[in-house]
């Protein structure tokens, strides 16, 4: 089974955000990428997959930086073929990453593609169902875990109450994975380094980055921290005494 | 007439007794060598060649310390005693029945080369006769008595009172009970021809065989013939001869086979670096690394160990993993090696691919290497110098690399490859601590300094320890002392990581500290943490080429060096009753005992030892990377278990650390072992400041 898998990097959360001049957008020099945490459980799916089915296992990611670092620990995780998405994409929209993740993705005809549901950066998680769209093919979201069958896969679902669905897709198919069957696995990095030194990333032009009718961001900003609660402390009457008093204050009383 | 030792007395000169004792001892011995060859053989065919013949000298010296004169089975009163009575008294026996052997066949040597004296006059050349055969007599029969009472100690201890350590089954009530027949037989058989002989000036030795003497007083004191008493004595003989050869041909294949193996254990001990260095990984002839999971992948010297294990237990009695209920022994651990060792290694030396020597996973769980906590008091406690802690990180290695191992170690592992700290936070925020405008810390990446401080993930992001940071640059500061930090720049040392197994990432954070020392400008370098202190001290780059090595101090080193220069003045005596705890990378790793003890006794308080305490501390818990591993198998925290030996000690309201982990662990263990009113735990750097 071949499968594609779209990783995005999205900023990494240990440093501190911080909202540029223009109020829509992050402030870029101190943000750190990282690889989108619902997207590195897909690349674990893939490699779940490819290790019980067999097949080739291709991760795309866009071109920025530390993308190198993501791509090789794919590889050394079993990921077969690296290709990095060239172009402006520094703050791509999912409109146009996915027009031109399509145009890749119909070379490589995949049986599978796999990507994390949704992304912390954008929230919408709309990469998925566009790519269906785009490429004619069905699509699941919030999928945690894949099995294969002959020529479809189960996925399982987690629905709220503690329910859990098994659906079967057949393929050629889109997942949005939420999680992967099993937690992400660690590569050392020795592994890590070898592949920098053995794998090879191919480089692909991303073409035109139509933004077209996604969604802009116009203001963005931090929240109001709102006021805190007082506690008050001592005995039973006092508290009581205390409280009508505030209670008189505010006029509820 | 003047005494001399009789040959064969009692045996029928015409059985040729000699022909027959020596043909048969020669092939007692020879079976032995042989038995014993076709084992050590297979630690070569089937182990990987590691050199271990350099320095023959250092090497004997370590064998007379450790195999003859047993120092580290002295250490414990009653099995010391218990063993070398035993041993000592076996090295005797051994001397004294070879210069026997001499004495009797001396002349036949001289013959053999012509010399007509020995053929003419065969006493001649006897020297155990008059006083020396007197001494000799003397001699033996004490160690005899020496042996017996180590022998009824081990038979106290092995069948009354049966500590949990020991390996209680046949094989070793089997060697007890045989070498207590040889020696009795011995003692009986000497007792017998002494009661016979009592009034032959030439033979008779009186109180110069005290225990014979004795016992052929009770011969002497049944009434029986001169005849009688021979007749026995011959049947005691046999008896004495056959068990002797019974304990030559089984010792290769039974528990006494650690008298030899534990000779080779001791020459072939680690002498290539200290206890606090680990090897890199081995690589094989295609310079692939070599990850530790079988038999194959071991050195010979690891296969000996486990050879060489005596199933003594002590490591395990002082294993901080084993009392806190976790399924590591280190006992077990190398004999689980063994056993599969011995089980597979056959088939294994047969051919390249036959047999199964599969160690982790099988007989080695991961959940037992995951256990340790580097600590290294097993290694320190061996008698036979076995090395587990070694063979538990190159089999980690192999768990790392198939990715084996738990979430929150995998997560710690991943925040110091990204963050290069274990808290998962942004560099940036490494040198938060030092923000209060009125600490002015130098930064020795823009000028330079004298000493290099090298702060550690615990000091620099634990909310919780960030006041005892502060007051370790104050009382720097106080002391006049010249120094800087590396903010943002500085990595993990690595120390953890490397126990943990991840030698990949522990090089990657080796290269960008010591690129971060190479662009700053200091001439030592001083930690906060223990751990640091030892990877940087023998684990990094030795040189560096352009300002050749650098000291490496911990701060306890430090702060002894400056309060006897006189630059740390105290103004008050503070009058605690304190115990301290050696951290075990600053003690039992690096031999820092003292530095931190006359901080203490300068600050005018009184310390008060811990039982465990020295190169006998006990581990709290943390080392070797387990601060960042699941406690589910954990019954007993071993940091619980030391502030129980402290509280028990009369009088001590404070239990002093020099690392911030033991900090952060002891501070807990107070809590959750309910003691919070009666201890509290100190960094050493707050009794310097609040005495000043």
């Amino acid at each position: 089974m071949d499968i594609a898998v779209v990783v995005k990097l999205v900023p990494d959360l240990v440093e501190e955000l911080a909202i540029d001049e223009s109020g829509a957008a992050l402030d870029t020099s101190y943000l750190r990428l990282i690889v989108n945490e619902l997207d590195n459980h897909a690349v674990e799916q893939a490699i779940l997959l490819k290790e019980s089915a067999g097949g080739q296992v291709t991760v795309i990611a866009p071109d920025l930086e530390g993308v190198d670092d993501i791509l090789f620990t794919a590889a050394a995780k079993g990921a077969d073929r690296l290709i990095k998405l060239t172009g402006a994409m520094s703050g791509v929209n999912n409109y146009a990453l996915s027009n031109s993740l399509a145009a890749i993705i119909r070379e490589i005809k995949p049986h599978l593609v796999l990507t994390g549901v949704q992304a912390n950066n954008d929230l919408d998680g709309s990469v998925g169902p566009r790519l269906a769209a785009l490429l004619g093919m069905a699509y699941v979201g919030y999928v945690s875990g894949v099995t294969p069958a002959n020529d479809s896969v189960k996925v399982r679902k987690e629905y709220s109450g503690g329910l859990v669905a098994q659906v079967a897709v057949r393929l050629p198919a889109v997942l949005g994975i939420q999680a992967a069957g099993k937690p992400p696995r660690y590569v050392p990095i020795s592994k890590i380094r070898q592949m920098s030194k053995t794998a090879r990333i191919k480089d692909q032009p991303a073409g035109d980055l139509d933004a077209g009718n996604g969604a802009a961001v116009k203001h963005m900003f931090k929240p109001e921290m709102g006021t805190h609660a007082t506690m008050i402390e001592g005995e039973a009457d006092e508290v009581a005494d205390r409280l009508i008093a505030i209670f008189k204050e505010q006029d509820i009383l | 007439m003047v005494p001399h030792r009789p040959d064969f007395w009692g045996i029928p000169a015409e059985w040729n007794p000699t022909l027959w004792v020596y043909s048969i001892m020669f092939l007692a011995v020879f079976v032995l060598v042989f038995r014993f060859f076709q084992q050590a053989r297979l630690w070569w065919k089937v182990g990987r060649p590691e050199v271990r013949w350099d320095h023959p000298g250092k090497r004997l010296g370590l064998v007379f310390k450790y195999w003859i004169a047993q120092l580290r089975v002295l250490g414990q009163r009653y099995p010391g005693i218990m063993h070398v009575a035993i041993a000592w008294a076996f090295f005797v026996f051994f001397i004294g029945t070879t210069l026997a052997a001499i004495d009797g066949h001396l002349f036949q040597l001289f013959q053999l080369l012509g010399n007509q004296n020995a053929i003419t006059d065969p006493e001649a050349f006897k020297f155990l006769k008059g006083g020396v055969y007197l001494v000799f007599k003397l001699v033996l029969d004490l160690f005899t008595v020496a042996f017996l009472v180590g022998a009824g100690m081990a038979v106290y201890r092995r069948f009354v009172r049966r500590p949990s350590r020991l390996t209680l089954d046949s094989r070793f009530a089997f060697s007890l009970v045989l070498v207590i027949v040889v020696v009795i037989g011995g003692l009986v058989t000497e007792s017998l021809r002494l009661a016979v002989v009592r009034n032959d000036a030439s033979l008779a030795v009186g109180w110069w065989a005290p225990a014979g003497f004795l016992l052929a007083q009770l011969w002497i004191a049944t009434g029986a013939s001169p005849e009688a008493l021979t007749n026995w004595h011959m049947v005691i003989w046999f008896i004495h001869l056959g068990s002797v050869v019974l304990m030559l041909v089984t010792l290769p294949a039974g528990t006494l086979i650690h008298i030899l193996t534990s000779a080779f254990n001791t020459f072939f001990a680690k002498l290539d670096r200290p206890a606090g260095k680990l090897a890199p990984l081995a690589q094989n002839k295609d310079g692939q690394s070599i990850f530790v999971s079988a038999l194959r992948d071991m050195t010979w010297k690891q296969l000996l160990d486990g050879d060489a294990c005596t199933e003594c237990g002590r490591c395990q009695d002082v294993c901080p993993a084993h009392a806190a209920g976790t399924p590591l022994s280190p006992k077990q651990l190398i004999l689980s090696m063994r056993d599969t060792f011995h089980e597979n290694a056959p088939l294994l030396a047969q051919s390249a691919n036959g047999g199964n020597g599969k160690l982790v996973g099988e007989a080695i769980t991961g959940d037992m290497l995951w256990s340790c906590t580097t600590c290294g008091a097993c290694v320190r406690e061996c008698p036979v110098l076995i090395e587990h802690v070694d063979m538990i990180v190159d089999m980690r290695r192999h768990l790392v690399n198939e990715g084996q191992m738990g979430g929150m170690l995998q997560e710690a592992l991943a925040k110091l490859g990204r963050y290069g700290n274990s808290f998962g936070q942004s560099e940036r925020a490494r040198a938060k601590w030092a923000q209060p405008a009125s600490l002015k810390i130098k930064d020795a990446r823009k000028e330079p300094v004298e000493y290099l401080w090298f702060v550690g993930d615990y000091a620099s992001y634990s909310a919780g320890l960030v006041d005892i940071t502060r007051k370790t640059a104050e009382v720097f500061q106080r002391g006049g002392l010249d120094f800087g930090i590396l903010y943002e720049t500085e990595r993990n040392a690595g120390n953890d990581v490397r126990r943990v197994g991840e030698e990949g990432l522990f090089e990657a954070l080796v290269e960008k500290n010591v690129e971060a020392f190479a662009k700053s400008r200091f001439k030592t370098i001083v930690t906060t943490d223990p751990h640091s202190y030892n990877t940087l001290k023998h684990e990094y780059p030795s040189t560096d080429a352009s300002r050749g090595r650098y000291p490496i101090l911990h701060y306890a080193e430090l702060l002894d060096q400056l309060i006897a220069e006189g630059k740390l003045k105290f103004n008050r005596q503070l009058g605690y009753k304190v115990t301290y705890h050696d951290p075990c990378y600053l003690g039992r790793y690096n031999g820092v005992y003292d530095a931190p003890r006359r901080v203490i006794q300068a600050t005018g308080c009184e310390l008060v030892e811990m039982p465990r305490h020295g190169d006998r501390s006990f581990c709290c818990g943390a080392g070797g990377g387990r601060i960042w591993m699941e406690e589910d198998l954990v019954k007993e925290r071993p940091s619980e278990s030391r502030i129980r030996e402290a509280v028990a000690l009369d009088g001590v309201t404070a239990f002093v650390v020099a690392c911030p982990k033991d900090m952060t662990l002891y501070r807990d263990a107070v809590k959750t072992t309910g003691y919070e009113n009666r201890l509290v735990v100190k960094d050493l750097v707050e009794l310097v400041h609040e005495a000043m």
